[in-house]
């Protein structure tokens, strides 16, 4: 190979390398990277886990038609200040939904807010968790430091970017100087869309994942078919290792552990103003739509007698209904769903409406 | 950074051809020294300051043997495996221990509450701690000179193609090579590049698809047929063996690619017709570091056969240890040891008797399949169950995690396997047809692969 060549590609993997490894060049190349052109990011419309999957071409994972959110109970005075801390399940949720909420607060998980309570208003903090982050967030106190009242600590972590993909590892106390930028947890997906997610690229990605589909009768990657290939699963929730699995069996004093933090956390808040605490776990599809082997986790908890903590129990609701809730190739709820949740939230806020 | 990597795909692009544009030895030397650094940081990144730390400790120790005679000499080479052992003991061991004695004391009725370190096993410590080891030794025994070069010697230890799971490898073999200056040779490149390819393959497609399998057979013991677990058993014998000499297939070609041989980690060990055959085609280069650095300083055979026993007997149940602080490989290692025992088999076999001595290939191969299970299981209660759930012959889920084209594909898989092994066991190939073997294997280790974050089994020990 010529003297050259080898320069060229040495530099080409450097760049590479560098380029996966640094937040600020990967926000930049994303940014930059048109995603409707040929060489653009493939962005799949069909839900994250047929993205993740290449499952595009079954017509089952597709995504059904969106319905709009219903109007909220029309309620005497808006005298409710919603704080809702929550995860992807709440972040698309706006006021008109919630019955008397004059104002509602989205509080993204890891990232916290500062607030100060409106005095002349009912403050309630509803705590909503999808259950494959529940045990792992909920097994500490670390939402104790992310709402934090802003006269009374003054600590302000609004501030904290959003990451993206990438996780830095910390070592800094320990070291002379910062290996932060040198490694990142998330080098391998970044180097693979830096070095295949093209549109262009796509086909090869579909003809693999057919390959496993058709002849395997499974899917690429981190994705899983349910037992009656209706849904895509997120390996995570249906693995019996993953603590955000929904087959995972609880450790001795796991349940125990967890109550006794979310007695804490309610007493924290309720001390610090909030005048009711709610709290809801909305379980993985696979909790409701493949329940063999279920872990029980939503059950143990919402029944425990130990926990103080006022409940939005979707859990029964959704072991209940006969309607479609979840997305088929995504970790989410649809619409109906989400209607659902909304709808026993506002149950609880018309007590506090008038 | 695992070798099944994207990351270490580009990594190897980078610094394999940065070496071959380097005119001198030095230079080359300090740049595989901090790449192998990158490698293994890339891990866990403090983890370093451990391994330079035995580096150190070895690299003045080497010195200080070299230096002195009579019991000085013996007593700076006992420090060095002391600090070496005592790395391995505190990191890997400790809190096996206190946890056993903990337990011990509790079943008496006085429990002993000491307290437990909260850390993480950095990753090939046993690997590069028994290499740095063999150092010393060899120096101690004045069949190695001490290697004054401070950087050469950190590279002997830190090479990365066999940094985090071996081969465990012998001063006398690598630092000559290090030292030396070879330019490129297109041969050697080749056939490093294909022996690569073929350990990606027993890696995601032979040894991460059969993983499935195991995972779901082991996971789902008390509720699977004995016909289910006997595949799991079965496949976990092959998917150990891929995942291993995959890993060292690939650290030999990368080796080779830079004018580097690394000794042969795996010669057919499934052929093996007794235990003893087992070892030596299985880890060849740990056999060998027990063999040389413990069977034989214990006596070996030179003191009576009971001796001899004892002393096979310590071996396996310190190489059991050596692969991980539960008793599940204890107990694996002191069967294995029993097995060499008891069942010495025959090596040779005359013509008369040669179909009698293939007979006992699947003998062998059951029985190591056998205590594989105790290797893979939690615990040894786990361990027992699954070898007895299989010789019930009881009923249950027949379901192994895969489909029957995938179990049919499966089986084809790993005959392909024995069968180039076996009668293709060369790498070199020339001319165009490396160019149609490098495009087939990438399209066959793409379409077929299993790409999911496995890492190798060994990279825990």
């Amino acid at each position: 190979m010529s003297k050259a060549a080898s320069y060229i590609l040495i530099l080409f993997g450097l760049v590479l390398l560098w380029a996966s490894t640094s937040r600020s060049a990967m926000e930049y190349i994303t940014g930059k990277r048109d995603t409707a052109a040929w060489w653009g990011t493939y962005q799949g419309k069909n839900g994250d886990l047929v993205s993740m999957s290449y499952l595009d071409f079954i017509g089952r994972f597709k995504p059904p038609v969106n319905v709009p959110p219903a109007a909220a109970p029309v309620a005497i005075t808006k005298n409710t200040v919603l704080y809702l801390h929550g995860d992807s399940y709440s972040r698309h949720l706006h006021d008109t939904m919630f019955a008397g909420v004059s104002r509602l607060y989205l509080i993204d998980r890891n990232h916290g807010l500062n607030y100060h309570l409106d005095s002349t208003k009912n403050n309630i903090l509803l705590i909503e968790v999808a259950e494959r982050y529940f045990r792992p967030y909920f097994g500490g106190l670390q939402m104790l430091n992310e709402v934090c009242d802003s006269l009374v600590k003054k600590k302000s972590i609004a501030n904290i970017p959003l990451a993206l993909q990438n996780e830095h590892v910390h070592y800094a106390s320990l070291l002379p100087f910062s290996v932060d930028d040198l490694f990142n947890k998330y080098i391998n997906q970044n180097l693979q869309c830096n070095l295949f997610n093209y549109n262009c690229i796509m086909p090869l990605f579909w003809s693999k994942a057919s390959l496993n589909y058709y002849a395997f009768n499974r899917a690429s990657g981190d994705v899983v078919i349910s037992n009656d290939r209706q849904f895509l699963f997120y390996k995570e929730t249906v693995s019996l290792t993953d603590k955000g699995s929904s087959y995972s069996p609880l450790e001795p004093g796991e349940i125990a552990s967890i109550i006794a933090n979310l007695d804490t956390i309610y007493d924290h808040y309720k001390a610090s103003g909030f005048k009711e605490v709610y709290f809801s776990v909305i379980p993985n599809t696979a909790t409701i739509a493949q329940p063999t082997g279920y872990n029980n986790l939503i059950p143990l908890i919402q029944n425990d007698p130990r926990l103080k903590m006022n409940i939005i129990d979707i859990y029964s609701v959704f072991k209940q209904t006969k309607q479609d809730i979840y997305m088929h190739g995504d970790t989410h709820w649809n619409s109906t769903g989400r209607q659902l949740w909304v709808d026993l939230v506002n149950t609880e806020l018309a007590k506090f409406a008038h | 950074m695992t070798f099944n990597s994207l990351q270490f795909l580009v990594f190897f692009m980078v610094v394999t051809l940065w070496f071959f544009q380097l005119k001198n030895q030095k230079a080359r030397i300090w740049l595989l020294l901090i790449a192998s650094c990158y490698f293994y940081m890339s891990f866990i990144p403090i983890y370093l300051l451990i391994l330079g730390g035995t580096i150190v400790i070895d690299y003045i120790a080497g010195m200080l043997i070299a230096r002195s005679e009579g019991s000085t000499r013996k007593g700076w080479l006992v420090l060095s495996l002391v600090a070496n052992i005592g790395v391995l003991a505190v990191f890997k061991y400790y809190n096996f221990f206190i946890d056993n004695i903990h337990t011990a004391t509790g079943i008496i009725g006085r429990p002993l509450d000491l307290p437990l370190l909260k850390i993480a096993l950095p990753i090939g410590l046993s690997f590069h701690t028994f290499q740095a080891m063999s150092y010393t030794i060899e120096v101690y025994r004045g069949r190695q000179p001490v290697e004054k070069n401070f950087v050469t010697y950190a590279l002997y230890v830190m090479f990365y193609p066999q940094l985090v799971a071996g081969p465990i490898e012998r001063p006398q073999n690598v630092l000559p090579q290090l030292k030396e200056f070879r330019p490129y040779n297109r041969d050697n490149v080749r056939e490093g590049i294909t022996r690569m390819l073929w350990g990606f393959f027993k890696k995601v497609v032979i040894a991460d698809r059969l993983a499935m399998v195991v995972d779901r057979t082991f996971a789902h013991t008390s509720e699977s047929s004995s016909l289910a677990l006997a595949i799991g058993a079965v496949f976990y014998s092959f998917q150990i063996y891929c995942d291993f000499s995959g890993y060292s297939d690939i650290a030999l070609g990368a080796a080779r690619v830079m004018n580097i041989q690394l000794m042969e980690n795996f010669n057919q060990p499934y052929l093996a017709r007794n235990i003893s055959q087992f070892w030596s085609r299985w880890h060849i280069s740990l056999s060998g570091w027990f063999r040389d650095y413990v069977y034989i300083p214990l006596g070996g055979n030179r003191k009576g056969e009971a001796r001899r026993k004892l002393n096979v007997f310590i071996v396996f149940m310190l190489s059991g240890l050596w692969h991980g602080a539960n008793w599940t490989f204890i107990v694996w290692g002191i069967l294995h040891g029993l097995s060499v025992i008891f069942f010495p088999g025959k090596d040779n076999f005359n013509a008369n008797k040669r179909l009698a001595g293939l007979l006992w290939i699947p003998v062998n191969f059951i029985l190591v399949t056998l205590l594989w299970v105790f290797f893979r299981s939690a615990n040894v209660a786990a361990a027992w169950g699954y070898i007895k759930s299989i010789f019930i012959l009881r009923g249950g889920s027949h379901y192994i995690g895969i489909n029957s084209v995938e179990f049919g594909f499966s089986l084809l898989l790993i005959a392909i396997m024995l069968w180039k092994e076996r009668v293709k066991p060369g790498h070199i190939i020339s001319g165009k047809s490396f160019y149609a073997y490098t495009i087939f294997m990438v399209l066959l280790c793409y379409y077929f692969g299993v790409f999911i974050e496995n890492q190798f089994i060994y990279f825990q020990f």
